[in-house]
């Protein structure tokens, strides 16, 4: 069994599939009655390799009866060493009374302002030893006010000069002056000598530090500084980045050279954009004109047909203007890549499933209005071959005018390597949006490319000949 | 704010200590130098043999970085340590005037402390060069890989989540404990790791730490005009848990860094691997405290980040010497899934888990997971038990593998819960310390302001 199981590794475990809890040892052993005990061995065994510090723990204990604990258990568990400091007691006052609700934290020490955050080190008490030999005059407790003083006074010199760094990029210059002070901290009815000696002192200890005295006011270190002593570094992680690439950037030149490319790219898309919304509100427009053209010249051949024929076909009305509405459907087809908006409104491909019997008869109809709209066509319309589909909102080209703007058709039928390609033949026109478009035919069903598998082929024409 | 470290000890880890005080010679109680430990020394024989050690000693003072001796340690018997460091304990010169810093090499290097001369018997000084001068001998005819395999071989145990280099440079930087003892509150604290203090504090010995907004100074008069006018009483921030005389608060590092800055010097005393490279802005702080007339007085902590990509929901956890073996610890990191819970997340310690670190994990983690395994009764996912514990699904594997209850057997995987094999692996867990009442918990998860 246990070589068995040593032969194949196991499927990795997927933490989300539920696995069986086998409860008692007999449910181990229905295969093999020696599994049980080999898998126990081989948990004591797995226990003592992979996990020492269990076994430790183990021995630890269940010790208690063992007078011997092992060495190594004197490593992982050294007796913590301490003993009570006797004043204590007097240190710490009994004054605290816990409300019976839960405490809440109010502001930092550093708004609330009037807490004096400086405590005396050796240097000052040593200082002031020396100072009240001569004079006896000044208390420790007044000696930590001024000195706190003294530095929130130079801090806010020092912001209302610009000169806070957010990290130590160099000593920290003292700003603050004797005289301005002395006026800031009348109030504390320090006589002169006394806090000109307090200041020169004070002074004196912060360009020896070269940095404030105050830990609050002392800037960290800068981020790239390696040096393990220096701590509490700001961390750029302080505004959190959303994915792991944005967390790898750094503000380098680098990124801002690459921020830079970015923007122009954005700029000149905008550009682009702008030029294009311009273009598509003059297609629609040209659009709207021509719709409205075609609108008229329908309503002006029906009369004339009702006029001519003295038959009015019912629901033609009702027909037409669904065909009407379904040629509005594909006005936005025309920008796609895939531009066959030549052949479609007689195709009518199913783009429903549904609407294939709606489609038939106005087939039926539209080639009808084709025959009867011969005798009254007019315009560039009349050229068209009768057989062809009606193509609304296109236009043919103009040769002339093609040739003038030094347009050229594309040839036909290309040669390469001297070998003929199958021939292929285009037909230009104009689009909607007044573009020129040269529709690619295919040879072998003579229809435009993506039109192959059509309903086309019933109506198979003779192959259209090119325009030019 | 790199790894955590627990400090909690199972009960009655050890006792060797205590019980090995009485049974020593007590030699060199007084005294200069060798000499002085020689004439306590007892028979003539060794007399003899040690007045010619010390007059041979005499000459080498001060000791070598390297050397290795024999140290009266605070059971009062003889250890063997190496000198890792020496300095002038006073301002002569005389070459006995040297403090040496030690490391017992019997034991984990949170025991390396300052010894003076008289602590060490310099009859049992070896000739041994110092290993600096060797590896340089001896550099030139080792191949790279060859020196690599001595320096692999030399790393000490209890940190196997760390990679042989990384620890031997972290070794380096901190081999001198700088801050021997504190006083914290009623206590006064062996410490066990260097804490890269301000420079300003490096001469000396001892601080002293308010209890309540942890300010240290290095004298005790600072710490008692301090006293007087120190606002504080319990930890600077929010209360989010009491039952009985036990308090949790949390400290956001942004509104209160220089107490967030204060508690992770004090930690990194007790905390070989924490780093305190970068800001507490990032952090919540989590103080358990033991309240009574005279305040808060904190017996541990655990901070957590505000955001974390890794889902850790514990960065470095401490509970302070005189309150370990108290179960705080176990409690600390109860609390700290009790936290995952209310997000809706699962959690994870930081990593590298330190050896007591990894050892208090392994408790919970069997603890919580085999109770559960020893009730439910129908099939179960390692993702459902991740659901119901916030325990990360891969610490449930790793857990749940070490014990060898997954198994795979014909082309699935079981989890093997005979009673009797859980209930030996729960003893071996040990206890579970202070319960969390859920109910008692009054939080509402970390969100930034604006």
């Amino acid at each position: 069994m246990a070589m068995s199981r040593l032969s194949f590794r196991p499927r990795p475990l997927d933490i989300h599939k539920k696995l069986p809890i086998l409860k008692s040892a007999r449910e181990f052993e229905d295969d093999d009655p020696t599994a049980a005990a080999v898998a126990v061995a081989r948990a004591g065994v797995l226990l003592r390799q992979s996990a020492p510090e269990l076994t430790a723990a183990t021995t630890a204990t269940e010790g208690e009866g063992n007078p011997t604990p092992t060495k190594k258990n004197i490593q992982e568990i050294p007796t913590p060493q301490f003993d009570a400091v006797d004043t204590y007691e007097r240190d710490y006052t009994r004054t605290f009374a816990q409300p019976t609700c839960y405490i809440r934290g109010r502001g930092a020490r550093a708004e609330i302002g009037e807490f004096v955050e400086y405590d005396l080190d050796n240097e000052d008490e040593d200082w002031l030893e020396d100072f009240n030999n001569e004079r006896k005059n000044l208390n420790p407790e007044k000696l930590e006010v001024l000195l706190f003083k003294l530095e929130i006074l130079d801090h806010k010199a020092r912001e209302r000069a610009g000169a806070i760094t957010p990290t130590f990029i160099g000593p920290v210059p003292v700003l603050l002056q004797l005289d301005a002070a002395m006026e800031a901290l009348q109030y504390l009815s320090v006589r002169y000598g006394v806090f000109q000696a307090v200041y020169s002192y004070w002074k004196d200890k912060r360009e020896r530090w070269q940095k404030p005295i105050l830990r609050r006011l002392q800037p960290p270190p800068p981020v790239n500084d390696t040096n393990p002593y220096n701590v509490f570094r700001p961390r750029e992680k302080a505004h959190r980045l959303h994915t792991r690439r944005m967390q790898r950037r750094e503000n380098n030149i680098q990124s801002f050279e690459k921020l830079r490319m970015v923007r122009r790219n954005l700029d000149q898309a905008k550009a682009l954009m702008d030029a294009l919304v311009k273009r598509e509100e003059t297609k629609r427009e040209a659009m709207e004109c021509e719709v409205n053209l075609r609108r008229i010249q329908m309503k002006y051949k029906h009369e004339a047909q009702l006029v001519d024929e003295g038959t009015a076909l019912s629901g033609f009305q009702q027909v037409s203007s669904r065909f009407g509405s379904s040629e509005d459907d594909y006005a936005d087809s025309d920008d796609t890549t895939t531009e066959q908006p030549y052949i479609r409104p007689p195709v009518f491909r199913p783009r429903f499933a549904d609407h294939k019997l709606s489609i038939i008869p106005t087939l039926r109809i539209k080639r009808e209005r084709e025959l009867k709209r011969r005798p009254q066509q007019n315009g560039w319309v009349f050229k068209r071959d009768p057989e062809e589909p009606v193509l609304l909102f296109t236009r043919p080209l103009d040769p002339e005018k093609l040739l003038a703007a030094g347009i050229k058709p594309p040839p036909d039928p290309p040669i390469e390597n001297g070998a003929t390609m199958p021939p292929f033949r285009c037909r230009g026109r104009i689009g909607r949006g007044g573009r020129i478009i040269f529709d690619r035919w295919n040879p072998l069903l003579q229809t435009p490319i993506g039109q192959e598998t059509s309903y086309y082929v019933p109506y198979s024409r003779r192959p259209p000949s090119p325009e030019s | 704010m790199g790894s955590m470290e627990a400090s909690t000890a199972p009960e009655n880890g050890t006792a060797a200590a205590a019980a090995a005080a009485a049974s020593t010679v007590c030699n060199g109680a007084g005294g200069g130098g060798g000499a002085a430990a020689a004439s306590n020394g007892g028979g003539v024989e060794r007399r003899l043999r040690s007045s010619a050690a010390s007059a041979s000693w005499a000459s080498h003072l001060p000791l070598e970085v390297g050397t290795r001796v024999m140290c009266r340690w605070r059971d009062q018997k003889l250890h063997p340590v190496k000198v890792i460091e020496r300095r002038k304990s006073s301002t002569s010169s005389s070459p006995a005037d040297y403090e040496y810093y030690v490391h017992y090499t019997e034991f984990n290097r949170r025991l390396d402390e300052w010894v003076k001369l008289e602590q060490l018997d310099l009859e049992t000084v070896e000739t041994d060069v110092d290993e600096k001068v060797e590896d340089k001998a001896t550099s030139l005819k080792m191949t790279r890989h060859q020196k690599r395999k001595i320096d692999e071989t030399h790393v000490e145990q209890g940190h196997e989540e760390l990679d042989a280099a990384s620890l031997r440079e972290h070794e380096e930087f901190t081999k001198v404990k700088n801050i021997a003892k504190i006083e914290l509150g009623r206590y006064e604290i062996d410490t066990w790791y260097f804490s890269p203090f301000p420079p300003e504090y490096n001469d000396s010995p001892k601080l002293f730490f308010c209890e309540f907004c942890l300010n240290f100074m290095k004298r005790k008069e600072q710490l008692q005009r301090h006293m007087k006018k120190c606002d504080l009483k319990h930890p600077p921030g929010d209360e989010i848990y009491r039952s009985g005389t036990l308090s949790m608060f949390e400290v956001d590092g942004k509104k209160n860094k220089v107490y967030g800055q204060n508690l992770c010097y004090l930690a990194k005393l007790f905390l070989d691997h924490k780093t305190l490279y970068y800001d507490v802005d990032l952090f919540l702080f989590y103080v358990l405290c033991e309240c009574d007339d005279r305040g808060c007085h904190m017996v541990g902590y655990f901070s957590k980040e505000k955001h974390s990509e890794e889902s850790y929901n514990l960065a470095c956890i401490l509970t302070l010497p005189p309150y370990q073996r108290k179960g705080y610890g176990k409690f600390l990191i109860a609390f700290s899934y009790e936290l995952s819970k209310k997000e809706g997340k699962v959690g994870t310690p930081e990593r590298p888990l330190s050896d007591l670190g990894l050892l208090s994990y392994r408790g919970y983690w069997t603890r919580v997971l085999l109770e559960i395994l020893k009730k439910h009764k129908s099939n179960i996912s390692i993702k459902e038990l991740s659901d119901m514990t916030a325990i990360k699904a891969d610490d449930i594997l790793s857990t749940l593998q070490s014990l060898d209850l997954i198994q795979y057997r014909k082309g699935q995987h079981v989890i093997c819960a005979d009673p009797k094999v859980l209930d030996r692996h729960l003893k071996a867990a040990g206890r579970g310390g202070l319960e969390v009442d859920v109910s008692k918990l009054i939080w509402t998860p970390y969100k930034e302001q604006g």
